[in-house]
């Protein structure tokens, strides 16, 4: 907490959204069922020490780090809230792309997209990474790519067709494959 | 005492209209009490559990207008679970079987169906005002029994809703005959609009003067809008994503310049960049400007904006208008008494540099010497900053400032901010409201405590070390009605000090504190008129309660004074205790 002050956030090591500041914020009591994703982290960052020696912070204040803010934080009313989401993912097709261990967020435009080849390519070039697969050849590549949809479940690109996914993906999220065993992804 | 007949009296207390000196006037003797209960017209109920219907009609049997409040404000945040509470059905029943001629409902955070509108419609002849704000469980079909039945409607004013939209034809409900209509606000409605039967009706309105459009509404359809009504003061445009074709805008344009008696200005959902010159115009009438949902537009277009509206007194705009935004602000808005700045991303992943900071506060109060009201949403603060915007700005009444992130300190000292809010609070003798954020310890409380003598509303969160904090608050701040916390280490040792102190408030939140069952069980014990209710959503704890753990902590307590004992509506999770 101290090191906050100068700036040496950055440096700490943590599992997290890359960019999430406030994200080591305990959810007491839990509120949300839906929350499978952030308990799945939560139980594997307190048993693991992987092989980048990344260490969650979960011995203070017995505070596991969650990767999703608390409940109802920031005070905004869910009205403003809903228009804030449907602004910002919805008419423009535009989602929001963030990838682990990359400290900065980019979005891109769904609906310029023609399906999950051309997805998957574009990320790769957005992110510089390569062999970004999609569901079925995620088995060979180190990353796979999530999506978040409506109902703030997170869901393995590629499973459904092409065009309810971009109805319904809010975000995206590019994520070690050794990570996102435990994420409890729903498959419909 | 009475010197004069009752008449007199009773015309002298018509001049009377805050609730609260109609209160003060019915302590004076009985017989003022008299008078004044068959002449009171306007009831307001601040927490619809404090009383029952029964009494309120009983005791003001000639009351024209009433204004309800059901859910605690955190509902507002996802707090409060739904089907808490807070239905007003039984109150509209009462009233409906009573002689009450019920004129005026306005209710906040209640569950409002549409079995209840209809009833409303169908009950008082001279209904005249439905104001219906942050409420649920209604659709368009409710809306469709009160346009079609209140036959001296005047104002439908919609706020923030959650509705139901059917895509009926609710407005086609209006009779030709309905002519009264001075406000109508959908703009929360989220589905089509029958653009043809509102203009048909804006047209037959001649009083309308607040018309506060939905998203549905397009561009050519709100010019014909304007043109057919010029006499607007209030406006609330909808949602244009598309920019303009010349004509189109020439046209908007043409309707807007007409409209000199505009005052304020909402909605712009979703607003294209290139509409907003057609407003240029009235910009330098209005004094009210709402532009928090317009997230796509850049700061430097809302500048263009607000740089023409020199008369405004109430702005409503998003953080992404930035420091050099709020210094124009600063500079232009001299009238200026209320400003509210959101946070344009709520997720806080964007790393957002725009965004505002406390530079952009500080130019604030000081080049707006009419603040009153604040409520500020950004990253980070200082304590500098703060005792400047105190020096600046003493008078005060709300302030509210959220800082993103929890726990944050002064970015430049790494202290706590207590010194910085301290500051505010001595300086600004009126507090009557204040929200705190960032690092605080117990010393914030100590000086809210010792010098915030007015202050009614507080709102806490993550903030403080131990229960000092929250007693020298409970201690200090005599007129205290509202004390919401959250996420604070406060236990019962504070809870329990003074019990009795809590008859003289409206209610008391706690969630994510350190106050346990045990504690709230001795609180409820000798309170006959508390409500103390334990909310709690975990499936697990719905069951045995001969194991249960006086030691356990209580997810979330809401207390709440009353005068007719435990509610019987609460849902299986809410434990009354």
């Amino acid at each position: 907490m101290a090191k906050e002050g100068l700036g040496l956030e950055i440096t700490e090591l943590r599992l997290g959204l890359p960019g999430d500041n406030y994200s080591e914020i305990s959810i007491w009591g839990s509120k949300n069922k839906k929350r499978v994703l952030s308990d799945m982290m939560t139980s594997s960052s307190l048993n693991t020490e992987n092989e980048n020696g990344v260490v969650s912070s979960a011995e203070d204040e017995s505070l596991p780090v969650v990767k999703s803010q608390a409940v109802g934080w920031p005070p905004v009313c869910s009205y403003r809230r809903q228009k804030n989401n449907e602004e910002a993912s919805k008419a423009i097709g535009y989602v929001k792309v963030s990838m682990d261990g990359v400290p900065y967020l980019r979005k891109i435009d769904l609906g310029s997209s023609n399906g999950y080849n051309n997805l998957a390519t574009v990320l790769e070039n957005l992110f510089g990474c390569l062999g970004l697969g999609v569901a079925k050849e995620g088995k060979k590549c180190e990353y796979i790519i999530i999506y978040e949809d409506k109902d703030r479940d997170w869901m393995l690109v590629g499973d459904v067709p092409w065009q309810m996914f971009k109805e319904s993906c809010k975000r995206l999220r590019i994520v070690k494959r050794s990570d996102a065993t435990g994420f409890g992804l729903q498959r419909d | 005492m009475n010197y004069f007949p009752d008449e007199v009296i009773e015309h002298v207390f018509d001049f009377v209209a805050s609730h609260k000196d109609r209160n003060s006037i019915s302590l004076v003797c009985k017989s003022w009490h008299k008078i004044e209960r068959f002449s009171r017209k306007n009831v307001f109920i601040g927490n619809c559990y404090a009383i029952n219907p029964e009494r309120l009609i009983g005791r003001f049997p000639c009351l024209k207008s009433l204004t309800l409040k059901g859910k605690p404000h955190f509902a507002d945040f996802n707090l409060v679970p739904h089907e808490w509470g807070g239905f007003v059905l039984p109150w509209i029943e009462a009233l409906a079987r009573s002689r009450v001629g019920l004129e005026e409902l306005r209710l906040k955070r209640m569950v409002v169906t549409d079995e209840s509108l209809e009833l409303l419609s169908r009950s008082f002849a001279n209904f005249k005002s439905l104001v219906l704000v942050s409420c649920e469980g209604f659709t368009t079909d409710g809306l469709a029994s009160i346009a079609a039945n209140c036959r001296q409607l005047r104002e439908l004013d919609l706020q923030e809703n959650e509705i139901d939209d059917h895509r009926g034809q609710w407005l086609n409900c209006f009779p030709d005959s309905c002519t009264t209509l001075i406000s109508l606000n959908f703009a929360c409605l989220k589905g089509e609009t029958n653009v043809a039967a509102l203009e048909r009706l804006v047209a037959r309105s001649p009083n309308l003067k607040s018309l506060k459009l939905n998203r549905a509404v397009p561009l050519d359809a709100l010019a014909r809008l304007m043109t057919c009504a010029p006499q607007l003061v209030d406006l609330g445009v909808g949602s244009y994503e598309n920019e303009p074709d010349p004509e189109s805008f020439v046209k908007l344009m043409t309707a807007i310049e007409k409209c000199i008696s505009l005052r304020s200005l909402s909605g712009f959902l979703e607003v294209a960049p290139l509409c907003l010159p057609a407003f240029y115009p009235i910009c330098q009438n209005l004094i009210s400007l709402n532009l928090s949902y317009a997230a796509e537009i850049q700061g430097n277009h809302l500048i263009k904006l607000i740089q023409l509206c020199k008369r405004l007194q109430r702005l409503w705009i998003l953080d992404s208008i930035g420091d050099k935004g709020l210094a124009v602000v600063a500079a232009t808005c001299k009238e200026l008494q209320e400003l509210r700045v959101f946070p344009s991303d709520v997720h806080g992943e964007e790393d957002n540099n725009a965004a505002v900071t406390e530079v952009g506060l500080v130019a604030i109060s000081a080049g707006c010497p009419k603040l009153h009201s604040i409520l500020y949403f950004c990253k980070q603060m200082t304590n500098a900053a703060l005792i400047a915007v105190a020096k600046n700005c003493p008078n005060f009444i709300r302030f509210r400032l959220c800082i993103l992130e929890p726990h944050k300190p002064d970015h430049i000292t790494s202290q706590s901010l207590d010194e910085g809010f301290g500051a505010i609070v001595q300086a600004c003798k009126g507090l009557r409201r204040l929200s705190v954020s960032g690092l605080l310890t117990d010393q914030v409380f100590l000086y809210i405590g010792m010098y915030a003598e007015q202050l009614e509303m507080l709102s806490i969160a993550f903030a403080g070390d131990t229960d000092k904090g929250m007693l020298y608050v409970l201690n200090g701040c005599k007129k205290m009605r509202k004390l919401e916390i959250r996420d604070s280490p406060f236990g019962n040792a504070a809870l329990l000090a003074d019990v009795g102190r809590y008859e003289t408030m409206r209610s008391l939140w706690m969630s994510s504190c350190e106050v346990t069952l045990g504690g709230c069980k001795r609180l409820a014990q000798n309170s006959p008129r508390l409500n103390v209710e334990i909310i709690n959503e975990n499936e697990n704890n719905r069951m045995e309660q001969n194991e249960e753990d006086e030691r356990e902590k209580v997810d979330k307590l809401y207390l709440y004074r009353t005068m007719v004992g435990t509610r019987k509506d609460a849902p299986p999770y809410v434990r009354i205790l």
